[in-house]
């Protein structure tokens, strides 16, 4: 179980921003946490399942993607912001990410 | 109350171009696509050339398709989806004045094309890119079509199986707009060595160039080809109601299936004859209006003896008196986008009055004596043309196209 500093607060939200901007072609700038990675963006639920394989190499998790699966299903997510909050939670909580909802 | 059904927008990629115009240029002066393989190493392959689409494609591509969506394209799903923009830019619809809950996609796939040639694949992209539905797919999600949207697999004859579907639909009046169409590459080492096993593609690798020879006598088995190629079809009131243009109209078709063998064609060609026969009659034509025919004409041994001797059966004298050509002996065989690409190019010939030739012909096999357009194109007016199509398994199709007249 990690400890969430602001330092990975702003290294996720830096990746994150970063990786919407490149892959959908969109300028950083126009990105927010309220953005809609679909309506806004044309970004796909792909890229949320490669942003786990850069989170999972970066800090080196313990997680099984059926895990973020299920909880997923309970917490979906639509915008930028609550998808970096859900890849804090995940770097954080790892396998025991369902633990969350007891 | 059935409608007529037209074309009112055309894409082509190919060995020969980039864009309609470009194709229809090259075939008209009769140049080849075929050289020699540059997609992958082909060293250790009988057949070492192909007709490649040209290296431009890529920035086509990109001008076309966003880099998200690219990457979860193989090459040929991308010249699919291209060739689909470039269709609906030439009829000039506009999506948003249309209940697109009547607008389906209809693709003939015989495979993506993710082989071992294929760049960039990856465990999370493999999935989108192998799926054989992914060409209408990808079209669909462009325009957020909501009619149905499928692919159809009759091996070489794909895509004239999905011409003749999205006819039925506007027919019908169960679509207002189609597009459809294929693509297709198998342009790598492991489906060149599987299709030299079975002796069915040309090793005359030398010049490139002249390797593909419909109805020569030298004739040594086909080309492959690449490419996409795909059809706007709608009712000629809804093109009319929207000052649409229209190539050409489809008057009907026909397909069969000859249940004899994996590979060979019905002996003399019978079961070629039928569907052409049947084709004729759903259309209501008469055999003396058909002013051409655009040839399966792969350059084997077999096809092009049988489907010869399958046009004389049907037309009986008059086979002497219609041009017959082969695009393969341009363009190679572009197998499920061939249907859809020669479809086409039969629409253009009908518009602009020149038919394409047989290039390569210059040793005619003194069995197959039809007037095959050789070498050079030619200008002819003509109302009514043929287009064959013939898959491995059996798979017949032939559609039969009109010129259209205010």
């Amino acid at each position: 179980m990690a400890t969430i500093t602001e330092r990975t607060k702003s290294e996720v939200k830096e990746i994150v921003y970063s990786f919407f901007a490149e892959e959908c072609e969109a300028d950083i700038e126009q990105i927010n946490d309220n953005t809609s990675i679909i309506n806004d963006l044309d970004g796909d639920s792909l890229m949320f399942l490669e942003l786990i394989e850069i989170f999972k190499k970066k800090y080196n998790l313990d997680i099984e993607l059926k895990v973020i699966g299920k909880y997923a299903v309970k917490h979906p997510v639509a915008t930028i912001g609550q998808l970096i909050e859900m890849q804090l939670l995940i770097i954080e909580h790892e396998n025991r990410l369902m633990e969350l909802d007891k | 109350m059935s409608k007529e059904v037209v074309i009112s927008g055309m894409g082509l990629i190919s060995s020969l171009g980039l864009s309609l115009e470009e194709n229809w240029k090259n075939i008209v002066a009769g140049k080849s696509g075929t050289k020699n393989i540059t997609l992958f190493d082909a060293s250790s392959c009988a057949t070492r050339v192909a007709a490649e689409v040209p290296p431009e494609f890529e920035e086509l591509s990109r001008n076309y398709i966003k880099k998200r969506a690219a990457s979860q394209m193989t090459r040929v799903t991308r010249m699919c989806v291209a060739a689909a923009k470039i269709a609906v830019a030439d009829s000039g619809i506009d999506f948003n004045q249309l209940d697109r809950t009547r607008c389906s996609v209809i693709m003939g796939v015989v495979n993506t094309g993710n082989s071992s040639a294929e760049k960039d694949t990856t465990l999370q992209n493999t999935v989108f890119k192998t799926m054989t539905n992914s060409m209408p797919a990808w079209i669909s999600l462009e325009y957020r079509l909501m009619g149905p949207n499928f692919a159809v697999n009759t091996a070489c004859a794909s895509s004239a199986y999905a011409i003749a579907f999205g006819y039925e639909m506007i027919k019908n009046g169960q679509a207002d707009v189609v597009i459809v169409g294929g693509a297709d590459s198998i342009i790598n080492a492991e489906e060149i060595k599987g299709f030299n096993a079975l002796f069915a593609l040309s090793v005359a690798n030398d010049p490139p160039a002249e390797a593909s020879k419909p109805f020569s006598k030298n004739r040594d088995g086909f080309v492959i080809g690449e490419g996409a190629g795909v059809l706007l079809l709608e009712s000629k009131e809804h093109a009319l109601a929207r000052n649409g243009q229209i190539h050409a109209t489809i008057a009907g078709y026909a397909l069969t299936s000859e249940g004899y063998n994996i590979m060979a064609p019905m002996k003399d060609g019978e079961g070629m004859a039928q569907t052409m026969e049947l084709a004729l009659k759903n259309a209501d034509i008469q055999k003396s209006d058909v002013g051409y025919i655009n040839a399966h004409g792969t350059s084997t041994e077999l096809n092009d003896r049988y489907e010869t001797m399958a046009i004389k059966q049907v037309f009986g004298d008059l086979a002497y008196h219609i041009p017959v050509s082969s695009s393969k002996s341009m363009l190679g065989h572009t197998i499920g986008a061939a249907g859809a690409i020669e479809a086409i190019i039969t629409a253009m010939s009908l518009r602009h009055g020149i038919l394409p030739p047989t290039i390569n012909y210059h040793e005619p096999d003194p069995d197959l004596d039809l007037d095959y357009i050789p070498n050079t194109s030619r200008s002819k007016d003509i109302r009514v043309a043929l287009s064959n199509s013939f898959g491995f398994g059996g798979h017949n199709a032939c559609l039969v196209l009109k010129k259209y007249q205010e």
